[in-house]
């Protein structure tokens, strides 16, 4: 009970001196005001913020963090609240400070081919306001008409088109950052020395908060087509992929779907996608005319020859848009034989494809739970979904439980537990098996560098070394247990 | 091999032990020696540990020469994308110490980049793996990207996981023109689906050069086609300076107007080298004379951040601080 009470009065005092601080209308702090920011996309976890702050300027971000910091009250930012891994899981005793309103595109130069953008602006919303231009921002995930480009920065997004255009790391030029005392930092491409820019993306709201973002546009494609091939074998099928990247060709996209995802994408979404397929390949090319019209022929060929029964060639825009349905609705598609679904991200060298999806089938059974597969076949990057009832006492343990061995096997066989969706909280315990007590240390001296409050998000992204050791996956290196002085139970 | 990694680590061990600094040198083509610094030779500690055409990764030791990368990778129509400069001998460890990448950046990115992995030694002689073979990973912090460019001065890299890409045919074409007409010239032709991977000004001609299938180019008025020398000449740039004179590195905005002094531009208008006595009114300025120093122009907040990941890595400051 003192807890709680020692919480309810530190909440009197925070709320008080944020409601001085902001706007009217900025914080809010009864149940029902907070209870959409409960939690992310990854739903399964939930948890009450102390408050919500909604700073409207960037001098009232540096307000909102020297309370916290005053205080001692967790900050943990938020941008659309679309992550995927719980990222953004609010503590009881911190505030969830939401940037949904810096939501401003600064300045566009077209001729530099740059966007500066607040870090609440949508990810869509970039390319929408260059399309007049000729240009467009380059990563597109499947949430990009809700997810925040401050987001993004803070998880380092990827999308279907990253092969060939990069990541969000590969993107940013230029961002600007506060600490909790509410100082700012530039951290630009120009800089020399230890590359800080490339450190901050991906560092899932631990180093700083990001309040302004420059981005690199790039010019539209004249042209893009889209090549479908439909395979006995999964094998087969990656067999495929690797033969059209060894020919030198990189696709703009290059998706895999598996028997169940090609089954429920045409269900849901009737593009007339071989059913009868094991696997399906939708692989686009893109660039100048010239170059696509030999690269589609190029790629159709290779297909062919490497035992594609069914190839079809998108001949208009409409037809190519078309397609791409299919799998773009694959996660609600797949959703629809279930009450809830578990998306997992890891990543593996493709050679290693059929091997670990032939694991999952064998785990699959194991727990009596149904997945369904789509792959990122260009940069190893893979999505099972697992099918799950969370109404049915124990089966989000389970399913839970499901996705952690998949994510031990990614690493296993040279992969990564998380491609694209970041750790937040979900592969928490997923850390401890990718990387040793050595590396944990310095993920943690890294923060204390830039956080020394270690107010902002803590607990997330990077594990104790007490979780790890509880877990028994301490690495022993020569018969030594690092950091021997640590308690273990 | 095995058995230099373990002799690596037990000389950083004992500089750590006995208050000794360590100065990382590869192939010797950059940093000069300092006395007050023991060597660590990455010389020999080269070869490719593992390469998957397919999968678009190479893993090299870090004293691999440029060339011998070049080969293997030549051998299977790949290539590493950011064109690293050859100083002679250089290393890609040294490369990716010192960050360099060559004329397509704003094109095709930057060295760290296409950085997907390391393997290292921190201060305390302690292997450490960061990042891994995948093209997408975003398990922990970006150790592997953020250390490009540290100089050797936090950790000793033994080894990297690099994204390549398929070779590209490409060409080049010139027109002759004045240089401020040719930066606001490249930018606008960057802006459209040209696929450019080169745009630089030299000697009155404005340079560009373009990738795969592409329209015709020698039929609008005063373009020639010529041969790729020209992304070597500025790619390292060494040029012959009058008496006096000292060779100034800038990185701007594409768009910012001529620079007074300029010799050469590169990297699509990003890249400005200034040839004059005193060093250019400018933030992101740094005297290349070979030697690779690093501008010390960090505000105070960075400088303190970089000092305490400095300690986070290298506790008993064994590496050298260039």
């Amino acid at each position: 009970m003192a807890f709680l009470e020692e919480i309810q009065e530190i909440k009197m005092r925070v709320v008080e001196a944020l409601k001085n601080a902001l706007p009217k209308g900025c914080v809010l702090a009864s149940d029902e005001e907070c209870r959409p920011y409960e939690c992310d996309a990854l739903s399964a976890y939930r948890e009450k913020p102390l408050a919500v702050a909604l700073p409207e300027t960037v001098e009232q971000v540096k307000e909102v963090l020297r309370i916290c910091k005053a205080h001692g009250t967790p900050v943990i930012t938020r941008g659309s609240g679309t992550g995927l891994a719980g990222g953004t899981l609010p503590l009881q005793d911190g505030i969830i400070l939401g940037l949904s309103k810096l939501n401003k595109i600064l300045k566009v130069d077209p001729l530099q081919r740059i966007a500066v953008v607040q870090p609440g602006v949508r990810n869509i919303q970039v390319s929408e306001a260059v399309e007049p231009h000729g240009l467009y921002y380059a990563p597109d995930p499947s949430s990009q008409i809700a997810c925040s480009i401050g987001g993004n920065v803070a998880e380092n997004s990827g999308g279907v088109h990253c092969l060939k255009y990069g990541l969000t790391v590969h993107n940013v030029t230029s961002i600007r950052v506060l600490n909790m005392d509410g100082e700012e930092y530039v951290f630009d491409e120009k800089d020399d020395g230890v590359d800080l820019l490339a450190l901050l993306n991906g560092s899932e709201g631990l180093l700083g908060v990001i309040v302004e973002i420059k981005l690199k546009l790039l010019p539209k494609p004249d042209a893009a087509q889209l090549v479908m091939a439909a395979f006995q074998s999964v094998t087969e099928c990656a067999d495929a992929v690797t033969a059209v990247l060894e020919q030198g060709i990189i696709p703009a996209g290059l998706e895999m779907m598996d028997k169940f995802s090609i089954q429920a994408a045409e269900d849901f979404a009737k593009v007339g996608y071989p059913t009868d397929a094991e696997a399906l390949l939708l692989c686009e090319v893109d660039g100048s005319f010239d170059q696509v019209q030999v690269d589609a022929k190029r790629v159709a060929d290779i297909l062919t020859s490497k035992g594609a029964y069914e190839i079809k060639v998108s001949q208009s825009e409409r037809e190519r848009i078309a397609l791409w349905q299919g799998r773009k609705n694959a996660f609600p598609a797949v959703g629809r034989y279930s009450p809830d679904y578990y998306c997992m991200d890891g990543t593996i060298p493709r050679s290693k494809l059929a091997y670990v999806l032939e694991e999952i089938k064998k785990m699959s059974e194991r727990y009596g739970l149904r997945v369904a597969n789509v792959f990122h076949a260009g940069d190893g990057n893979l999505h099972p979904l697992i099918l799950y009832d969370a109404n049915k006492p124990g089966e989000l343990e389970q399913t839970e439980k499901f996705g952690g061995e998949i994510l031990n096997l990614c690493v296993d066989v040279g992969g990564t537990i998380t491609g694209e969706h970041g750790v937040g909280v979900e592969k928490l315990n997923s850390m401890c098996h990718q990387y040793h007590g050595h590396e944990l240390e310095i993920f943690h001296g890294i923060k204390e560098v830039f956080d020394d409050t270690g107010l902002l998000n803590p607990g997330k992204a990077v594990p104790t070394l007490h979780r790890c050791a509880e877990l028994g996956h301490m690495h022993v290196h020569n018969g030594q247990l690092p950091f021997g002085h640590l308690e273990r139970f | 091999m095995e058995q230099r990694f373990k002799q690596m680590a037990e000389q950083i061990k004992d500089a750590a032990a006995e208050n000794k600094t360590l100065q990382i040198v590869g192939g010797g083509s950059k940093v000069p020696l300092y006395d007050d610094a023991e060597v660590l030779s990455m010389e020999g500690y080269s070869g490719v540990l593992s390469y998957e055409p397919s999968e678009l990764v190479i893993t090299v030791r870090a004293g691999t020469t440029l060339e011998e990368l070049h080969q293997v990778l030549a051998e299977k129509n790949q290539m590493v994308a950011f064109e690293p400069p050859e100083y002679g001998n250089s290393t890609i460890g040294g490369t990716y110490a010192c960050a360099l990448t060559g004329p397509a950046k704003p094109f095709r990115g930057k060295l760290r980049d296409y950085v997907l992995g390391t393997k290292l030694l921190d201060g305390q002689g302690r292997e450490l793996n960061f990042g891994g073979k995948m093209i997408k990973n975003v398990a922990g912090y970006d150790v592997s990207r953020m250390l490009a460019g540290s100089k050797g001065s936090m950790a000793l890299v033994t080894e990297m996981s690099l994204k390549v890409m398929p070779l590209v045919e490409e060409v080049t074409y010139r027109i002759e023109m004045p240089e401020c007409d040719a930066i606001v010239l490249m930018n606008k032709m960057a802006g459209t689906s040209l696929p450019m991977s080169g745009g630089a000004y030299y000697q009155g001609h404005f340079y560009y050069r373009v990738m795969g299938e592409h329209p015709k180019q020698t039929n609008r008025v005063g373009v020639e086609a010529v041969d790729n020398s020209i992304w070597k000449i500025l790619n390292p740039f060494k040029p012959k300076l009058e008496p006096g004179q000292k060779l100034w590195r800038l990185d701007v905005e594409s768009t910012n107007p001529c620079i007074d002094g300029t010799i050469a531009v590169g990297m699509g208008g990003t890249r400005r080298w200034v040839a004059s006595e005193h060093k250019p009114d400018h933030p992101y300025v740094t005297l290349w004379d070979d030697r690779f120093l690093p501008r010390h122009n960090d505000g105070k907040g960075v400088k303190k951040i970089k000092q305490g990941l400095k300690k986070v890595f290298d506790p008993h400051h064994v590496f050298k601080d260039l």
